[in-house]
């Protein structure tokens, strides 16, 4: 119990130093646009490829319920907002983390493996400034932009699900589209998305940075990476759900 | 390597892999072992996820319903989404996330170590002593940890939609009852199945060619990972058109 406190501690004092190597101005700008261009280019097919499928599944099931009550007028803005809300954000964090954090927590960790932090310490550089704070930032603007992506693809996925496959009147299908999605819905779901990256971005540098024990102890920080910022956001997920329902974002 | 060329290595991979297979009968104690591993420790990770996807189906089932006077569609909104689509996805993707990149990050180690290539000095085929139990181990627990991903989801699902919504659980049990046969759940135990075949290969086919060094690992670990998810998702959609389209 006490180890686990003495991590969150220690994850908070990694976040300040990357908070406090920001203000100072630190960290390396151009480091940052070439990671953040590295992680839109690396996550962006795998994001599509992932929101596509499950805007599809979405209008399959979708139909299903509404056919009960003839209200496939209705499948459209559903797809739609289960794709703005939830599946979007969800899945591209997912695969932010799975591909971005992941990277970015195995190049850390082959840097700290290969003494390559230390030597940056040495020469009385900021390594967290220098190495981590870039790849987090990326991870944390990333995100969000990816989740667009994500939006649209998923969208144009229930469409050739419902339109192409199953049969619906495209007409209906893009006129009733926003029915159930304000503008609020978008920025909450940029919002949320912001936070999962951050989330990642923390944690895929904390342990690549602090990684141990040879090539295995790469692997082990990169396995960790994705399975703790998953769990992570997926809790932050429920808690923002809840506010911004309750505040009323729809 | 070019995506193509990996496609076309991983024919290879699964023609030697069928090869190595057929001629013994598998190493028992190691399926079982991998068999805990998988399933036992990814256990703790899965329910945590399964509880806030079951959460976060009713908060928003109950949202976008409510136009529709439905807070009864709630149930019938979980029970689809959640139990023949989230679920069984949610449940792959943990495990991929927490045993394939571990069988990635395994086997990986062991090829940059040159332990395989010593396994094969000793002619033990590698496919046959290191993936094999992999693939039988999760076969056997990733249906299993799939029911138990759909219980836990409707479980929290109905403790929102009692205690933070305060509507009527009776209604959303006789709801989901009604959306959610046993064929579904067969079903999503046959997707378990299908998706820990992939999640099995796939990873260790990564592991298996993993390139030098500590970045060879990483690579490997990040590349199955992503490969698996996507796959997973896509033969998702394909599995559900054919059964409910």
């Amino acid at each position: 119990m006490t180890g686990s406190l003495a991590l969150v501690g220690r994850i908070g004092l990694f976040a300040a130093r990357i908070v406090l190597g920001t203000l100072t101005g630190r960290v390396p700008l151009r480091a940052l646009v070439a990671h953040l261009h590295a992680v839109l280019v690396r996550c962006l097919a795998p994001v599509l490829a992932v929101v596509f499928p499950f805007g599809m599944v979405m209008a399959l099931q979708g139909l299903h319920i509404f056919q009960l009550y003839g209200a496939q007028r209705l499948l459209s803005p559903f797809v739609a907002a289960a794709i703005i809300r939830e599946l979007s954000p969800v899945m591209a964090s997912t695969l932010v983390a799975a591909q971005g954090g992941s990277s970015f927590a195995a190049e850390l960790g082959a840097m700290r493996i290969k003494e390559e932090l230390d030597a940056t310490d040495v020469m009385a550089v900021d390594s967290v400034a220098f190495h981590a704070a870039p790849r987090a930032i990326a991870l944390a603007v990333a995100c969000p932009i990816l989740n667009v992506f994500g939006c649209v693809s998923g969208i144009l996925g229930g469409y050739v699900s419902a339109v192409w496959l199953l049969g619906e009147p495209a007409g209906i299908w893009w006129s009733a589209l926003w029915d159930m999605t304000s503008p609020a819905d978008l920025w909450a779901s940029v919002l949320k998305t912001s936070v999962f990256g951050a989330i990642i971005g923390l944690l895929s540098c904390f342990l690549g940075y602090h990684a141990r024990g040879g090539a295995a102890g790469v692997g082990r920080a990169v396995n960790d990476t994705v399975v703790w910022s998953v769990v992570s956001f997926i809790a932050a997920n429920y808690l923002l759900t809840s506010a911004f329902l309750a505040g009323g974002a729809s | 390597m070019t995506p193509l060329a990996t496609a076309g290595r991983f024919a290879y991979f699964l023609a030697d892999f069928g090869r190595a297979v057929a001629r013994r009968p598998p190493p028992a104690s190691a399926v079982l072992e991998e068999a805990y591993r998988i399933g036992v420790r990814s256990l703790p990770v899965l329910l945590v996820i399964a509880i806030f996807v079951g959460t976060n189906l009713a908060l928003q089932g109950a949202d976008a319903f409510a136009p529709l006077g439905g807070q009864h569609l709630v149930g019938t909104f979980v029970a689809m989404a959640g139990v023949r689509e989230m679920a069984p996805v949610i449940a792959a993707a943990m495990i991929a996330a927490k045993a394939g990149t571990e069988m990635a990050s395994q086997i990986a180690v062991m090829r940059i170590r040159e332990q395989i290539d010593a396994l094969e000095v000793m002619a033990v085929n590698p496919l046959w002593y290191l993936v094999l139990p992999r693939l039988l181990g999760i076969v056997l627990v990733l249906p299993a940890l799939t029911i138990l991903a759909i219980f836990v989801t409707l479980v929290a699902s109905w403790a929102v939609v009692v205690l933070q919504l305060g509507q009527s659980g009776a209604v959303f049990l006789a709801q989901a009852r009604e959306a959610v046969t046993g064929a579904d759940l067969v079903f999503c135990m046959a997707k378990g199945l299908v998706f820990g075949v992939i999640i099995a290969l796939v990873s260790c086919f990564f592991g298996f060619h993993a390139g030098r060094g500590p970045e060879g690992v990483g690579r490997a670990t990040n590349a199955a990972v992503v490969t698996v998810s996507v796959a997973v998702v896509f033969l998702n959609w394909l599995l559900s058109a054919v059964f409910y389209g």
